[in-house]
């Protein structure tokens, strides 16, 4: 309660820069600095939006967008915390695995794409791969690191109480870590967002970020923008359910700004 | 029951350099004793417990509990620390389970267990908080009730009180004392307050400045159940601390303060 009017102040300036890009944007359309075939009105592009969303066909490549999202972002917390708990539960994994995550975290997984196309095809296990391998490494440093920082006396006093090492890592070390997983979770949530649309500006038959490709090949520039908006507007919400889930993980850890 | 022989401990630090902690330990420990062990800081007392709790490994020695060697932690010999080291995500009565759960109790026999250990600590209540809602006394109350609740026969306390303030040190002394008296579990106490060792203890261990050697052993002699309004005005008590604090000091002679 307490925070109530408070949250309301951060959300009002955190919508200002919103409303002044959209403030400057509505200008530059009516006043014709910005020609209306390249730069539509926001009216033109807010009134096409609320007509696609109760447009089957569009709900459908928004469907698929989000079902390429949610695998490959689940798949990439499966797999980025499996191997950062690994990392640091096992020498031996952690000296194989480190130069490996130190020779491919830097390279552009979009240059992988075309090899994902060739190998699993242009439909969507070529684009959840692509998510997957894009969103796993924040993760997993994220994971070794937090794991890898846990205070020993967590551990020690599990282990005294009869925890074995597995029993241990995963009702111990794997909590004690959790904000720092939830960060590399999120930074992986976002990076997700950005990679689905990416593949599918790049080849695809459906999603978003294919209708942004087709509009803009045939200069329709209201459906440009309708897409866009449409990502922008689900990451957003993705975030806000995020976020709701964090605060319920991390009910008993000490206050951290988000 | 326990049996520390010949034990040393050398960390190497990052550089390759050999840092000498502890330097050839040997103590025995009867059972239901209360011994501490009296040192100035960095003098390797709390490795030597983190040695007999099976958490660190010696260079050289070895440690025995009823005459089996000491290769890892058990639920034999429970750790109380300095830090708590509650875990935050789970609540009093989630802490207080966990031994439990890991001993293969029952859920409803854990349950009242833990209830039980909860009120022993006089934490009734409290048990739907987060660790993060409690004071430093209260905290430390949960890590007693979370050690004793599997039922070790050793308790190994790393400077449980030293975090805490003058009034409520005072008063988890005399709670653990009234804990003690019950079951008359082994306790290995390591601390830094002279005044804490002799009220608790059986017999006072002092250890030498890094690298940590044995000193002396001091038996105390006085007659328990003890009470600290006593204690103060007892002649003996005030001998016994004023006799370690010299002793104390001549360990700190020509060394850097």
């Amino acid at each position: 309660m307490r925070a109530r009017s408070g949250i309301a102040t951060v959300v009002l300036i955190g919508a200002l820069p919103i409303a002044l890009i959209v403030g400057v944007w509505h200008v530059l359309a009516a006043t014709g600095m910005a020609p209306p075939s390249l730069l539509p009105a926001p009216s033109a592009v807010a009134a096409r939006l609320v007509q696609q969303w109760s447009s089957p066909a569009y709900l459908e490549h928004a469907a698929s967008t989000l079902l390429r999202l949610f695998a490959g972002f689940g798949i990439a917390v499966i797999a980025g915390i499996a191997i950062g708990v690994a990392v640091t539960a096992s020498r031996w994994v952690g000296a194989t695995v480190t130069p490996l995550v130190r020779v491919l975290a830097p390279v552009p997984k979009i240059a992988l794409y075309p090899a994902f196309i060739l190998t699993l095809g242009f439909g969507d296990a070529s684009k959840i791969a692509l998510v997957v391998a894009d969103a796993v490494f924040p993760i997993l440093l994220a994971t070794a690191q937090g794991t890898a920082a846990v205070e020993p006396k967590l551990a020690w006093s599990a282990q005294a109480a009869g925890a074995s090492r597995w029993r241990c890592l995963l009702t111990v070390v794997l909590p004690a870590a959790l904000p720092s997983v939830l960060t590399g979770c999120r930074i992986g949530l976002v990076i997700s967002c950005i990679v689905v649309f990416l593949a599918e500006m790049i080849t695809s038959t459906d999603g978003l970020g294919h209708l942004l490709v087709r509009a803009a090949r045939s200069f329709q520039t209201v459906d440009m923008f309708v897409p866009l908006i449409t990502i922008s507007l689900l990451g957003l919400l993705l975030n806000a359910g995020f976020n709701a889930v964090r605060r319920r993980l991390l009910a008993g850890f000490p206050e951290t700004t988000e | 029951m326990i049996a520390i022989e010949a034990v040393s401990k050398t960390f190497e630090t990052e550089k390759r350099r050999r840092l000498p902690a502890l330097c050839d330990i040997s103590l025995a420990v009867a059972a239901g004793e209360f011994v501490s062990i009296l040192g100035p800081s960095g003098c390797g007392k709390s490795t030597l417990l983190y040695i007999v709790g099976g958490f660190v490994a010696p260079s050289a020695g070895a440690v025995t509990v009823n005459g089996q060697r000491v290769t890892g932690p058990s639920p034999d010999r429970g750790p109380v620390f300095q830090e708590f080291a509650l875990f935050p995500w789970k609540t009093v009565l989630g802490n207080v389970m966990y031994g439990l759960q890991r001993q293969g109790v029952a859920r409803q026999q854990a349950l009242a267990r833990a209830r039980e250990l909860i009120a022993m600590v006089h934490l009734a209540g409290y048990e739907n908080l987060y660790p993060k809602e409690l004071s430093g006394g209260m905290k430390q109350r949960v890590a007693i009730a979370r050690t004793l609740a599997y039922r070790p026969s050793i308790l190994l306390m790393d400077e449980p009180f030293g975090a805490l303030d003058a009034h409520t040190r005072t008063r988890l002394q005399n709670d653990l004392l009234d804990i003690w008296e019950r079951d008359r579990k082994t306790v290995l106490f390591v601390t830094h307050s002279v005044e804490e060792a002799v009220f608790l203890s059986d017999r006072v261990v002092t250890m030498t400045r890094a690298p940590g050697r044995l000193k002396q052993i001091i038996a105390i002699d006085l007659p328990r159940p003890r009470s600290r309004a006593a204690l103060l005005l007892d002649r003996r008590f005030q001998d016994y601390v004023v006799g370690i604090e010299r002793l104390m000091d001549s360990a700190d002679s020509g060394a850097p303060a």
